[in-house]
């Protein structure tokens, strides 16, 4: 995978390139801010960005925003964010659209996690931060048919969300995955969603779901 | 307020003339006191006509009042012809009334040992110059110019009336009495066929006098402003006379016809230094608007004064017939009687005087206190005063101004702050009490002509001012407090966000790094140190529980959920507690200290609900309406808690409170607790 990285922090940004790389990817680009950041998606067209939510000049969101126009300009080029705190507005609409990724910084430390995140990503999937579908289901929920799903149901709901696939949910839970697939059929069928063979598909329609039930 | 003349008058004022000018007055001093002098001397050889003691305070007034007022005007204004015509007229009077002592001495009392006894009956004889610097006066007052052009030929009239009684004088055979029969030592007679002169001239110079009393008359009446008040003192000198008069009759009913040429003599000379210091009043403008004050204090003393006289003749009358001539009993009763009604006399004629001749002081006045008494009652705001005191002076552009001491500026009646009262010409009246300075009074020049009306105003009005003043100055001092009690609070959302940012963006950044060198590490230990490898594993674990305590405590510090709206925020926090908390919040982003003050009022009060009243579940609103965010946080608790129970409740209130907002507990023992809340969001 061609990778470029835009993190203003030299240390944390020399530490992921290096897992990047040592996974053997190739780091086509380091840079510090989103308009650097811009330019060398616009010259290299890499495969994946990786892309710090808060960078120069105000610390705030530019690197949400350039992660949307990246999505918007470049199609090819999937984008992860890595952000230091749960921020879920932008972060849902962007993963509604697949190639795009939005996980918390210290889940790096999980590489392996990290790594196959980074290429669901790549292939056009999605990853979302278990924090940030945990505001989407809630342990009581209010709304009455996430209410019919059994806890189980509900760990399997929140691991589809976050972007994962049966076998990695089913290697997650200590499951098997035809257990899984049955899970997953039955959940889809408690909230009259469509069964697909394709996970994407299948984490878009859990994620419009639950932004619709969320308050 | 009034003041001496303007300072500007005083430039281009030579030396010179006012060298002259002091040793001319000096000189008269001088003269009238070698006069008196000489007059004690002839008292001693009982010479005629002399030795009148008492008149000598009178004597030396009709010299050295207009003497010093002369050099006084013309060293203020030189260009004023009035400072020459006192001095002159003074050292002139000097003159003939200390040439008269002199002649009877050397005529009577040792003739032939003193030189020149007829040329001092001569200069004696030219009395009638007393009357020259007054008329004078009449023409040219107060400004030293006639009041137009058209009486110019007046004014040469009298000048030459005046010159040609002298001149008639001087060379007449027969001096004027008492030296009737003492030979004229001036050689030059008048031809005989012009004899007719004199008498003619006396007559001119009586006409002179009505003319100059008509000069000023026709002034007073055209004047305004400065003007007006600097011929009300004329008036007021003049205003003698009548008191004079009566003074007269009552010598004269007294003495009889013998002492009446005294008094008369007495009586013109004390009007001659009254006219000259009233003119030296209102040229210089030295308290030159205390005149009415002076006028209304004058007639006022002066109806008490004749009234309890009254009474007092009264009493004694009625009191003699009843008890009998001369007894004690009378007199001390019509004294009793006396002393009782002078204060309510005073204050009647004082009013009756007031609303006579001075109905604005007597209007303003009787409204102010009609002020003072609604404000006693209740009936009006203390703050309304400015508006009454534009209507006691009658200037609707007046404006009252509080003084507050602490920042050394002021303010009008909604608090409105003014550093200093500048920006238009309109003239400034301090307002005190008790000495202090309590305010300041901006209004129209007119104003300023009715000194007295303003000074009893503001004086009558000062309690009510002061009151005033301290209500504008106590709320201003609130507001600021609570300005600042909010800008404190704002502060310290702003630094929880500062340090949330910190821990975020600084420690828990070098955290991550550190996990990711050591996750690289033992991801890349060679095989003979693999054993090393579940060690770092751990490290790194570590590592991870770091970076959670420390999400923990920056979320303590501020949820940076609270970015993304009230409703976010709340929704974690309700996540995250142990009990269940439905949270019905809106969407709406409300100002951020409004939305920062509402998580931590919720925050506490769940944590409080939940630490102290065990609910088994906590029901959260945030609602906007009418621009103000209402919260409600409702628990199913034991219910109980008080702010005084050292519950966490105080903290709740400040902080709402802080931002203009209001805060209800209800929590009746075993029912719950239902906290309201309103912040105000200005949307």
């Amino acid at each position: 995978m061609r990778i470029v990285i835009a993190e203003d922090t030299v240390l944390l940004r020399e530490g992921l390139a290096g897992l990047l790389e040592d996974a053997g990817h190739e780091i086509v680009a380091r840079v510090g801010d989103a308009q650097a950041l811009m330019a060398v998606v616009a010259e290299h067209e890499p495969d994946l960005a990786v892309v710090d939510v808060r960078m120069p000049p105000d610390y705030e969101d530019e690197g949400m925003r350039a992660a949307a126009d990246i999505r918007r300009a470049h199609p090819h080029t999937a984008v992860l964010v890595l952000s230091q705190h749960v921020e879920t507005r932008h972060a849902l609409e962007l993963v509604g659209a697949g190639g795009f990724g939005y996980l918390l910084k210290h889940r790096v430390l999980d590489v392996d996690d990290f790594l196959d995140a980074a290429r669901r990503v790549s292939e056009g999937g999605s990853a979302l931060d278990p924090e940030v579908v945990a505001t989407l289901v809630s342990p009581q929920p209010r709304e009455d048919t996430l209410r019919e799903l059994t806890p189980r149901e509900r760990e399997v709901l929140a691991l589809i969300a976050e972007g994962r696939t049966n076998a990695a949910i089913a290697k997650r839970l200590w499951l098997t995955e035809r257990t899984v697939e049955t899970h997953v059929r039955s959940i889809l069928g408690k909230l009259g969603l469509p069964i697909s063979g394709d996970d994407h598909r299948r984490v878009l329609a859990v994620l419009t779901y639950l932004r619709a039930s969320a308050v | 307020m009034a003041k001496g003349a303007p300072l500007h008058e005083n430039h281009g004022v030579r030396t010179a003339p006012r060298l002259i000018a002091c040793c001319l007055a000096l000189a008269a001093l001088a003269v009238i006191a070698g006069g008196l002098l000489l007059d004690w001397i002839a008292a001693e050889q009982h010479v005629p006509d002399s030795g009148s003691v008492w008149l000598y305070p009178f004597l030396a007034a009709a010299v050295s009042v207009p003497a010093a007022v002369g050099a006084l005007i013309v060293a203020r204004q030189a260009r004023n012809p009035i400072g020459w015509i006192l001095v002159v007229g003074a050292l002139s009077l000097a003159a003939v009334l200390a040439a008269t002592p002199y002649a009877w001495l050397a005529l009577d009392a040792h003739p032939g040992s003193l030189p020149g006894g007829s040329w001092a009956a001569l200069v004696s004889s030219l009395w009638p110059v007393f009357f020259a610097w007054p008329l004078a006066v009449a023409f040219v007052f107060p400004d030293g110019r006639l009041p137009s052009r058209r009486w110019r030929p007046y004014a040469l009239f009298a000048a030459g009336s005046m010159t040609l009684l002298v001149v008639a004088l001087v060379l007449s055979d027969e001096l004027e009495p008492p030296f009737s029969d003492v030979p004229n030592p001036f050689t030059l007679r008048l031809p005989e066929a012009v004899g007719f002169l004199r008498p003619v001239a006396w007559l001119s110079v009586f006409a002179s006098l009505i003319v100059g009393a008509a000069a000023v008359r026709v002034r007073f009446r055209r004047s305004k402003g400065i003007e007006r008040l600097q011929m009300l003192w004329l008036a007021y000198a003049a205003l003698l006379i009548p008191l004079g008069v009566v003074w007269f009759l009552v010598w004269r009913l007294a003495f009889g016809e013998a002492g009446a040429d005294n008094a008369v003599v007495g009586f013109l000379l004390g009007m001659e230094a009254a006219v000259a210091l009233a003119v030296g009043v209102a040229v210089t403008r030295y308290r030159l608007y205390d005149i009415d004050r002076l006028i209304n204090r004058t007639l006022v003393y002066s109806v008490v004064t004749v009234s309890l006289g009254l009474v007092y003749a009264l009493v004694s009358l009625v009191g003699g017939v009843a008890a009998g001539r001369g007894s004690m009993w009378v007199t001390a009763l019509a004294v009793l009687v006396v002393a009782a009604a002078v204060g309510p006399l005073r204050s009647r004629a004082q009013a009756a005087v007031d609303w006579r001749f001075a109905r604005p002081r007597y209007d303003g006045l009787r409204r102010v206190r009609a002020f003072v008494e609604d404000v006693r009652e209740g009936r009006r705001e203390p703050e309304d005063v400015g508006a009454v005191l534009a209507a006691a002076l009658r200037d609707p552009s007046a404006e009252l101004l509080f003084r507050l001491p602490a920042s050394d500026a002021y303010a009008d009646r909604v608090g409105t702050v003014v550093m200093a009262p500048v920006g238009d010409e309109r003239p400034v009246t301090k307002v005190e009490h008790r000495g202090q300075e309590i305010g300041l009074l901006r209004h129209g020049r007119a104003v300023l002509e009715r000194p007295d009306l303003l000074r009893s105003v503001l004086a009558a009005a000062s309690l009510a001012i002061e009151i005033a003043r301290l209500r504008v100055e106590v709320r201003l001092q609130l507001a600021e407090v609570e300005v600042s009690r909010a800008r404190v609070v704002r502060a310290g959302y702003e630094e929880r966000r500062r340090l949330e940012r910190d821990l975020h963006d600084g420690a828990q950044q070098r955290l991550v790094t550190l996990g990711i060198a050591l996750r690289r590490l033992q991801r890349s230990l060679p095989r003979e140190a693999q054993i090393l490898g579940p060690a770092l594993g751990s490290a790194v674990d570590e590592v991870g529980l770091a970076i959670e305590d420390l999400r923990t405590i920056a979320a303590g510090v501020r949820p940076p959920r609270l970015d993304e709206g009230l409703a976010a925020a709340l929704a974690d926090l309700a996540r995250a507690s142990p009990v269940q908390v439905d949270v019905e919040a809106t969407d709406e982003r409300l100002p951020e200290e409004v939305e920062a003050a509402a998580y931590f009022v919720v925050c506490e009060a769940v944590t409080n609900a939940v630490k102290h009243g065990s609910p088994s579940q906590v029901r959260v609103e945030a609602m906007v309406a009418n621009g103000a965010l209402r919260l409600v946080v409702v628990d199913d608790g034991d219910g109980g808690a008080t702010p005084a129970g050292g519950t966490g409740l105080v903290g709740l209130t400040d902080r709402v409170e802080a931002q203009g907002g209001t805060l209800l507990i209800q929590s009746p023992v075993g029912a719950g607790t239902r906290i309201e809340v309103e912040i105000p969001c200005g949307s």
